[in-house]
């Protein structure tokens, strides 16, 4: 009993953590794109940027609604805490999801699209906006009593951690969005996004050189577990690993790769994500409560491990599936019949 | 305008503006879903390619919707965590796994097939795509299930109990098949098919009134009455059930759907309000007009009551719904919509089966036809009205019996909840006319008959282009 205890807990902090990478990764080309569309020289351009996205937007999407479905029943009180504490962070990010979703379809129908173009790239920018807020508050920490409940203010989200956030994320939305085109488009528009890209791989290093600058929650977990002995080859591994792939991206966008720049992005998605879990792990709520603190009950972990654990493979199949679907580049002509 | 600083009022209202407006598109896709199935499966078993122009063309319509009622869901999820903190802690164990289920069981299958359904007619042959269109109303319908049995569990909690607040699940399959759930379920799957197959009816009924592609629509409009012909009546005796359960498990919904202050007691009959002015202040109703002794053959279809029905008056004013005006005339609505649906698809069944409905006898059903026209937005009404009784009916609860509604609020300052409010009120007018106004273009524009359709082998072009004249230029003689 005791261990399970500790392991269901920990087996569904990875899970969400999954579903949040997925969610970041996924999303975040797709919002990528969609900042990107704000520079685009030519409607023609930013059709093709929108075509890219029309087929796998709202199961990217998803993701969010499913990291947010299973917080909610394996973390409730984090759940609780955390998004009341959010709560301006998280409406910028939902409004500018709403405007960018609608953006859609509407365009497409519109006869003048200025209005709908608008809201596609602004709500994209807006709802990265919010997230980077969000996971800027999340790792500076979040003000509650010693049940666990959100006694803070409103606008206590907004700290140079936020903002360092904020802009670090939607740099690495953009940098992730620009080595999608380049693997989904040809000609002078891909020409475009390696320029683009190129820039997005610096200013987003630069960003998390910042972030880590001015969170605390990185000196804390220095201070207290840095001799851990697991942790002192990760904290010495992450940041060597990052510089490594970082170099190999811009060696592969000066290239000019086709489909290579797209996967170290992942991976490089993947290696600050993993840095942030370990650093936050095993609290939910930093840095007063714990994953065992916030947990559900074992039998609804048990239960919900059962019943979404055991879709994760063939959600991930079917949503690989439609990729492949839809590979190749996206032309001019394509799209919306 | 004091509730303009009360937290609990605001979220409130925030959570019923969200809800209503999301509300309106997922009834569409669902409803929309199955008929697309249909339309399809139809097409892949005649090959009329008739067929395939609707799959395509009521696709449309299906995308528009889609779009918004993914981007208003959003608020729906993160709305508990936001300005409920206190009930998602309390009932995360059930109510928060059954969300995760909705989005991993049924979202994620909609939203990925989606792209398949709608982009990837020529990318993958007819089987699959016919998979697709399946796997997405199956999506789709698989939210309505979780969706309300997480409502259900909210009007009649069971498989657990209630430990320092916070909800012990002892029976997890019991707590989803919880006395409302299985009813609940089949009527909200009813109300989308519903209100989906009148407003194909309706569209339809346009074009043909406006000859625009008559012989094409009559048959939308025939598959949608067809349906119909089993799905309107079966919703009115699903209706009784839900108001059956209402009457055995929340007395003071009951109460309030009726504007009841005095209990009617069992063994004798009782008057059924058709039109009254509820006056809570007073306790009564300053004005009624009753149908004498029809309360038990509504209820039960007896005369007498098995059981008495309790009197708003029985329970203390902070234990019974606020607005029971709203609720008593919500519900009547919907039943009045319900009934009229059923009786113009009876009437139109008539015309149908007297021949007037053939392609060249259609057009002078005029009458019914604007009839059609008319009921398209009334089954949107009716899904709304069912959702204001079964939840602002439910109050002061917020899960019934178990934890109110005023407890359940997170510690937010008014002015935040305000403004949230007004830019949800703000974006989702400009939302809900714009949607109009692109939905009425696509209806104008109509359908496209010159769309390629797959899975045929293009046959080389020599057939499908005139062909040109190739003068024989052998000898005379080897020509004959």
């Amino acid at each position: 009993m005791e261990t399970l205890d500790y392991f269901l807990p920990q087996v569904w902090f990875g899970i969400l953590a999954l579903f949040l990478f997925l969610y970041v990764m996924l999303d975040g080309f797709d919002l990528g794109v969609g900042i990107l569309s704000l520079t685009s020289s030519t409607e023609q351009r930013r059709s093709i940027l929108m075509t890219s996205l029309s087929n796998v937007w709202d199961a990217n999407e998803t993701w969010l609604v499913l990291m947010g479905g299973g917080l909610f029943g394996a973390f409730p009180l984090a759940y609780g805490t955390i998004l009341s504490a959010l709560y301006i962070p998280v409406f910028l990010m939902i409004f500018g999801l709403i405007f960018r979703a609608v953006a859609f379809e509407f365009r497409e129908q519109a006869d003048r699209k200025l209005l709908w173009n608008i809201a596609f790239g602004a709500g994209s920018f807006l709802a990265a906006l919010g997230q980077g807020f969000a996971l800027g508050a999340v790792l500076g920490g979040i003000q509650v009593d010693d049940t666990g409940h959100f006694v803070g203010g409103v606008f206590d989200w907004l700290s140079p951690t936020s903002v360092v956030a904020a802009l670090t994320l939607i740099q690495g939305y953009v940098l992730i969005g620009s080595t999608y085109l380049v693997w989904k488009t040809e000609g002078d528009l891909q020409q475009t996004h390696y320029r683009t890209a190129k820039i997005a791989a610096v200013t987003t290093l630069i960003g998390a050189i910042a972030l880590t600058a001015v969170t605390p929650i990185f000196y804390e977990a220095a201070r207290s577990r840095l001799f851990e002995r697991p942790l002192v080859f990760i904290f010495a591994i992450i940041p060597a690993l990052g510089v490594v792939l970082i170099g190999l991206l811009l060696r592969s966008l000066g290239k000019e790769q086709d489909r290579l720049p797209f996967v170290w992005s992942i991976l490089l998605f993947l290696l600050t994500f993993v840095g942030l879990a370990l650093v936050v792990f095993p609290y939910i709520i930093p840095t007063e409560i714990t994953i065992y603190q916030a947990s559900a009950d074992p039998s609804a972990l048990v239960f919900m491990l059962i019943f979404i654990g055991a879709l994760i493979p063939v959600m991930l199949f079917y949503n690989l599936y439609q990729y492949i679907v839809f590979r190749g580049k996206v032309t001019a002509e394509e799209g919306y019949e | 305008m004091e509730f303009l600083h009360d937290t609990v009022v605001l979220s409130r209202m925030q959570f019923a503006l969200t809800a209503i407006f999301h509300m309106l598109w997922p009834v569409l896709t669902t409803g929309l879903g199955i008929y697309l199935v249909l339309v399809e499966g139809l097409w892949l078993t005649t090959r009329n390619k008739q067929y395939y122009y609707h799959a395509r063309f009521w696709a449309k319509l299906y995308l528009l919707n889609f779009g918004i009622g993914v981007a208003s869901g959003l608020p729906m999820e993160f709305q508990f965590g936001t300005n409920w903190a206190p009930f998602s802690e309390a009932v995360g164990n059930f109510f928060g796994s059954i969300i995760g289920f909705e989005a991993s069981w049924a979202f994620m299958l909609e939203a990925a097939f989606l792209g398949i359904m709608i982009f990837g007619w020529e990318r993958v042959n007819p089987a699959i795509h016919y998979v697709a269109t399946i796997l997405v109303a199956f999506g789709a319908n698989l939210s309505t299930f979780w969706i309300l049995t997480a409502n259900s569990w909210m009007q009649t909690p069971a498989g657990g109990t209630f430990e320092n607040g916070i909800f012990i699940v002892r029976d997890y399959f019991q707590a989803i098949l919880n006395p409302f759930m299985a009813v609940s379920v089949l009527h909200m799957f009813l109300a989308t098919l519903e209100t989906s197959l009148f407003v194909i009816g309706g569209i339809s009924a346009w074009y043909i009134i406006n000859k625009r592609h008559p012989d094409f629509f009559t048959k939308a409009f025939k598959i949608a009455l067809a349906t119909a012909v089993v799905v309107a009546p079966l919703q009115i005796y699903v209706g009784h059930l839900s108001g059956e359960q209402v009457y055995r498990h929340q007395p003071t919904k009951m109460a309030a759907m009726e504007a009841l202050w005095e209990t009617a007691p069992a063994g004798q009959p009782a008057d059924w309000s058709l039109v009254s002015v509820p006056n809570p202040k007073l306790e009564r109703n300053d004005f009624e007009v009753t149908i004498p002794n029809a309360l038990g053959l509504i209820l039960e279809l007896k005369p007498n009551l098995s059981e008495p029905v309790q009197g708003l008056k029985e329970y203390a004013p902070e234990d019974r719904p606020g607005a029971v005006g709203l609720v008593y005339y919500a519900f009547r609505l919907m039943i009045a919509i319900g009934f009229f649906l059923a009786a113009l698809m009876g009437v139109t069944l008539l015309q149908w089966l007297r021949g007037k409905l053939s392609e060249e006898a259609i057009a002078s059903q005029r009458w019914l036809l604007l009839g059609w026209i008319f009921s398209a937005p009334l089954g949107y009404v009716a899904v709304e009205c069912g959702w204001i009784v079964r939840c602002v009916g439910r109050q002061p609860w917020v899960v019934y019996g178990e934890i109110r509604t005023v407890d359940a609020v997170s510690n937010l300052p008014s002015e935040t909840v305000l403004t949230s409010l007004s830019l949800f009120a703000t974006v989702y007018s400009v939302l809900f006319i714009t949607a109009l106004f692109f939905g009425r273009r696509i209806i104008i524009r109509g359908p496209r008959f010159d769309l390629p359709i797959p899975g045929i082998e293009e046959k080389p072009a020599v057939e499908t282009q005139p062909g040109e004249f190739k003068p024989d230029e052998r000898p005379v003689e080897a020509q004959q």
